[in-house]
């Protein structure tokens, strides 16, 4: 009780969240009464980070650095344009497809997000789409981002669950491509309602043009899924991999990445990592705490009250979540609600937790693009100038739609298993 | 007076260990009308096994269940008991931890780690799974073969001539499938769990090593408690892991019959190929760990 | 004179700050160059049949390591997940409180971990018995120095140093970010690092 006062009262002043947790796991040592837990403090917080799945992290920022630095992302949207025809709402349907692409390469939402609006909302104002209308669908885009593999969500949430991290990322695919086609079927709804703009006319030779000439961009998924499925390399070794694929299609073919940029690129790859690892080293820390203070297993009781079967078990979850993702982001979100709601997911109501996790991912993420800390907003809001408020009023529809997936997911499990062995 | 004693472990629920540590604390509080009781964490919920150890001995815990690599690591003298063809058969490993001459190995556990071994549990002979064809030990020769990185088994598949590679437990299914490495090494009830078999193309029962856990007390709980309750508790544990012990080597039939069942053939290693790998493995060992001789002695008996 | 003192002591936190985090700079670098670099030869020897048995573990320590190393860098840099829901509604005079209060815990929580980790290694005990870890292991039940990790075989303890270094860089940073939030020393942009506020992590 103590703990979550305190934990509550660090947050609200502005402590850094990672420090709110380790703050308030002291606080519970120094008040149960137990001094002698101070002494595995800090090999607890060691331990939270001594994990072989979390070295994905820093190698897939790493590849979103290197992808930036090279001029690839502008390539993908190229590449977007060609495959989408001139007809209404062309440049929607370009900007949720490009955002597909990309989230095949790039692990995070809101990176996604800052990438695809400096590239997609000058591009659509241009066309003559409505500013605010641009900025909040290239954040519903960016949300692919931990959903379609790699994810560093999905990275997180599988050492926190102890589960394959090759696993969820394969889970994750399906719900994906679901959000995106359910994500274009908005767009065509909303095209009809609101007019939208036409695309511009590209003649069938321009398009092909396009397309091969941006085809080399493809080698660097390619070569990830191929060195996985080829034997070569496990799913963070690919990674690294897939960082050397970026560099050379950046220096040799775009001819935007220089090697002298590279030391910087690894610098904030470092310190953007190390944002989420301290996190998780963090939660460590705390869950322990926690563990200690058999608050879980109260928390279990009490759902168990609740909710009689996994059905009902899921639809309250997916509401506890949404919840605590309009006001905590992602990673930090994942952190707290996992130790405490996935054991009771699995033990007494026996869902997979891999299942369970592309649920509570998709929920926080879903999170990031609700007031009134919707991360993505903000991004695309201090990337474009747009408001806020107003962008997540008119992207409705698509906050509606992606309810609609969680609760298609949590009545069809197979839709997140179906591509796992 | 009244005690709650916090018990952890690695396995995830449903194993047969966490079964057997929640007997344990049912036993426990009918024998003392509640006044003893046990809440067990598993999945390594309180940490990984160093930071269980850490707990143990700063007494923020109370007891685990410790693998015998773990505390091997630290203790070459517990090594000993994973060495290769002490005994060979799972039955065989059923009487020999409850022999006293596996019991003795925990004397030297306050000292070297500050914790109090009460008993051992146990998990079945260890198999080679391969996704390439093997029909005795020279075949193993030149394999990438994914091992539990304990250093006794490191010294021993690499005397096989394999080449050991370490992948993280969850990982090692993905690892065999993709062809990372040629095969792996694994206990039975785990490789049904996981379905090794459908990534194998072979399986060749060992009947070389397996892997056993201790149960232990933290040194300072230990000494806390009075002698009475101490007794109460090594008498309780040990009738708990009795029926753990006994229970696993009985499924066994049953676990290979399900591997039987499976389209891939099942081997066994010729017992006359094992003599010159057993010389190897204790010429670096046996000087390490003397008491290996006499578990020799011991094993050969059952 | 106490006014020089008192001053010296500013200029002192906030010089060892920077020049920390100069040093965090290049080992965050060097840390990132390492795991890319373990993680490719990793790739190359197994596939070459001559896997390297300490890679994985080396990788995981490094990635430990690149943890503390940035996590007390990105307190000097202010780059952190925070919410600031309420703290953007108040006044800019309560926002000054908050923004000190805040910051004072980074420097109490850095105060504290230093306690855990005194208590953890127990450096006085180890002095004591003559910085032998057996001995101290049987005095105290404090097994930390007699332990080697499993592939690398290295001491654990030499791994482990992450956190009082850690403990200790995380207070001078606080405290020189304390300072700044206070006023008393003129606020500084940290140089050699070209970060964007919108490249946040999900
Ligand atoms: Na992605
Ligand atoms: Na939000």
């Amino acid at each position: 009780m103590i703990t979550s006062a305190a934990f509550m009262a660090f947050m609200l002043v502005g402590v850094p969240i990672g420090l709110c947790l380790c703050l308030a796991g002291l606080v519970y040592i120094a008040a149960s009464g137990n001094p002698v837990l101070f002494q595995s403090y800090p090999l607890q917080l060691f331990g939270g980070v001594d994990s072989y799945g979390l070295i994905a992290i820093p190698l897939f920022i790493l590849i979103g650095e290197i992808m930036n630095g090279g001029g690839i992302t502008r390539r993908i949207v190229d590449m977007a344009m060609a495959f989408v025809g001139s007809f209404k709402g062309g440049l929607a349907y370009v900007n949720i497809l490009a955002n597909m692409f990309i989230s095949s390469i790039l692990g995070s939402a809101t990176a996604q997000v800052a990438i695809m609006a400096q590239i997609m909302v000058p591009e659509m104002e241009k066309k003559g789409y409505d500013k605010t209308f641009a900025a909040g669908l290239t954040a519903y885009g960016g949300m692919l981002g931990p959903i379609i593999p790699p994810s560093v969500m999905f990275v997180v949430y599988s050492v926190l669950a102890q589960v394959s991290v090759g696993d969820m990322l394969i889970a994750g695919i399906v719900p994906g491509v679901i959000l995106t086609v359910m994500f274009c079927l908005v767009i065509a709804l909303m095209g009809y309602v609101y007019n939208y703009p036409r695309a511009d006319y590209q003649t069938p030779r321009q398009r092909i043009m396009t397309i091969l000439r941006t085809s080399p961009t493809l080698l660097i998924p390619i070569v990830i899924v191929g060195t996985i499925l080829g034997g070569l390399a496990n799913a963070t070794e690919s990674a690294a991999v897939g960082a050397v694929a970026a560099a050379l299609v950046g220096k040799f073919w775009t001819k935007e990445f220089e090697f002298s940029q590279l030391p910087q690129m690894m610098l904030r790859s470092a310190i953007y990592s190390a944002i989420v690892l301290f996190l998780v080293a963090a939660a460590a820390v705390f869950s322990w705490v926690l563990i200690f203070g058999k608050v879980p297993q109260e928390t279990a009781a009490w759902i168990q009250t609740a909710a009689k079967d996994p059905v009902s078990f899921m639809l309250i979850c997916n509401v506890i979540l949404l919840v605590i993702g309009t006001v905590i982001d992602g990673i930090p979100g994942l952190i707290m609600t996992v130790p405490i709601l996935l054991p009771v997911a699995t033990d007494v109501y026996h869902i997979d937790p891999r299942h369970f996790g592309v649920v509570v991912v998709i929920n926080l993420v879903l999170g990031l693009l609700s007031p009134p800390v919707g991360l993505c907003f903000f991004v695309a809001a201090a990337v474009t100038g747009a408001k806020p408020g107003k962008m997540f009023m008119v992207t409705l529809p698509f906050f509606v739609i992606a309810c609609v997936l969680l609760v298609l997911l949590s009545l069809y499990p197979s839709l997140s298993l179906i591509l796992v062995k | 007076q009244a005690k709650e004693f916090r018990l952890g472990l690695i396995t995830p629920n449903g194993h047969s260990w966490n079964k057997a540590a929640l007997k344990f604390g049912d036993d426990l509080k009918a024998a003392t009308s509640g006044r003893l009781t046990v809440s067990v964490f598993h999945s390594g919920q309180l940490g990984n096994e160093p930071a269980m150890m850490q707990q143990l001995q700063s007494g923020a815990l109370d007891m685990g269940f410790i693998q015998a690599a773990e505390l091997g690591s630290r203790v070459p003298h517990i090594a000993a008991i994973n060495a290769p063809y002490i005994v060979r058969s799972t039955p065989a490993v059923a009487k020999f931890v409850r022999h006293p001459a596996a019991v003795k190995l925990f004397e030297v556990l306050p000292q070297e780690t500050g914790t109090i071994g009460l008993g051992w549990g146990i998990t079945g002979m260890r198999a080679v799974f391969s996704s390439k064809d093997l029909n005795t030990l020279a075949d193993i020769r030149g394999m990438k073969l994914r091992i539990n990185p304990t250093p006794v088994y490191r010294d021993f598949y690499s005397s096989l001539g394999a080449a050991p590679t370490p992948i993280p437990t969850p990982q090692v299914f993905d690892a065999m499938a993709n062809g990372q490495v040629d095969g792996l090494e694994a206990d039975l009830e785990f490789s049904w769990n996981q379905r090794f078999d459908k990534v194998s193309k072979v399986i060749l029962q060992m009947n070389a090593v397996f892997m056993p856990m201790a149960a232990v007390v933290s040194g300072r709980v230990w000494q806390s408690l009075p002698a009475a309750d101490r007794e109460l508790i090594t008498k309780t544990i040990r009738s708990t892991l009795d029926v753990q012990i006994d229970e696993l080597a009985g499924n066994e039939p049953a676990l290979i019959e399900n591997f039987k069942n499976a389209p891939i053939p099942i081997r066994q290693v010729d017992a006359k190929d094992t003599e010159a790998v057993i010389a190897e493995f204790d010429k670096i060992w046996l000087p390490k760990a003397p008491v290996l001789a006499e578990l020799r002695k011991v094993g050969a008996t059952l | 004179m106490p006014a020089t003192r008192a001053f010296s002591v500013r200029r002192f936190i906030v010089r060892a700050s920077s020049a920390l985090l100069a040093v965090e700079r290049l080992a965050l670098m060097g840390l990132m160059y390492l795991l890319t670099g373990l993680i490719l030869v990793n790739v190359v020897t197994r596939y070459s049949h001559f896997p390297i048995y300490w890679i994985d573990e080396s990788a995981v320590y490094c990635v430990v390591w690149l943890t503390f190393i940035g996590a007390s860098a990105m307190t000097r840099l202010r780059l952190d997940f925070a919410v600031t829901m309420l703290t953007e509604r108040l006044s800019p005079q309560h926002q000054k409180l908050a923004k000190v209060i805040s910051t004072g815990l980074v420097v109490v929580f850095g105060a504290a971990l230093i306690v855990t980790c005194v208590l953890w290694m127990d450096p006085v005990g180890l002095a004591r018995a003559g910085f032998d870890g057996r001995k101290l292991a049987a005095e105290t039940f404090n097994f930390l120095y007699t332990e080697h990790t499993q592939t690398l075989n290295w001491p654990t303890w030499i791994l482990y140093l992450t956190l009082p270094i850690f403990a200790v860089s995380m207070t001078i940073h606080g405290l020189a970010n304390l300072l700044e939030d206070l006023g008393l020393v003129p606020r500084v942009t940290p140089k050699g690092f070209q970060l964007s506020e919108l490249d946040g992590v999900n």
